[in-house]
């Protein structure tokens, strides 16, 4: 289960209730913050979000429920985060990079595995990633991940957008964006994999 | 015969529901006899469930400073265009 309000919530929420709209805020500012960070770097992140919840909070009475919650926040920070680029002149590059494949050393010479995964105690979604121990390593490889690797698994799995639109919006092929979120995921993989089997980074 | 790694490279298409019928095939015969494989797949679906959660809840300073910014703008701005949802 995604970190959504409930159903009942958005009519308090295109209502204005502030409680609501609180709450909606505590569940979706960390992966926004996330989200911007990835594309304008982590000293604008801040001022994208605040403009995104703005908008956001104008926005909500035309609210049609047409797409998630997240969805549709991510998508105002994206906007946010493009209205900065153009107004600084930067532009969001997403190139691939030439990285390893996070796995690489985990597969012998003919391609079987030479250190297979080991078996996960906890597969809950609350388990696997949001372990306060496991808070730290997670951080620190989210802010090690190439950007274009972080912004697609920000965009894609963390906000929900699907590949033809991070495409439009971020000019970037369907393949290369493909190839991008995969290494993201693996890293990840490779990250709980490890903490399950020592129970460190 | 499907060697692990391209298992490992083909899982994100199998899950989003990309792969052609034969495709799928070949990889499910894989997984059927390799058990790392299976461990793979179902763990790394885990996963991609976690992820949206993975950034938690923000704290109450941050829920109050977006609060506090949103209150001045309305108080500052005029009705303008809204995004639509």
């Amino acid at each position: 289960m995604r970190a959504e309000v409930v159903p009942d919530d958005i009519q308090a929420l295109r209502r204005g209730d502030d409680s609501a709209f609180s709450a909606l805020v505590r569940a979706h500012h960390r992966a926004l913050l996330a989200t911007a960070t990835a594309i304008v770097g982590i000293d604008d992140a801040e001022e994208v979000v605040q403009n995104a919840w703005i908008k956001a909070h104008k926005a909500l009475p035309g609210f049609e429920g047409r797409s998630a919650l997240r969805t549709w926040l991510t998508r105002i920070v994206i906007n946010e985060a493009r209205m900065l680029l153009r107004k600084s002149r930067r532009e969001v590059s997403l190139q691939l990079d030439e990285d390893q494949h996070p796995l690489a050393d985990r597969f012998r010479e003919g391609g079987h595995w030479s250190k297979p995964p080991v078996t996960w105690h906890d597969e809950s979604p609350d388990g696997l990633l949001m372990q306060r121990e496991l808070a730290d390593c997670l951080s620190r490889l989210l802010l090690a991940m190439p950007a274009p690797q972080r912004a697609m698994l920000e965009l894609r799995d963390a906000g929900g957008l699907e590949f033809d639109e991070i495409c439009n919006e971020l000019t970037i092929t369907a393949s290369n964006a493909r190839v991008l979120l995969h290494r993201a995921r693996t890293q990840l993989f490779k990250l709980v994999d490890h903490y399950q089997e020592t129970g460190e980074c | 015969m499907l060697k692990c790694r391209e298992v490992v490279h083909q899982a994100d298409a199998l899950l989003a529901g990309e792969l052609s019928g034969r495709e799928r095939f070949a990889l499910r015969m894989h997984i059927i006899i390799c058990r790392h494989c299976r461990r793979y797949v179902k763990q790394f679906r885990h996963l991609l469930r976690a992820i949206p959660r993975m950034h938690g809840q923000a704290s109450e300073s941050e829920v109050s400073r977006v609060m506090t910014a949103v209150k001045n703008a309305d108080k500052s701005m005029g009705g303008q265009s809204n995004p639509s949802g």
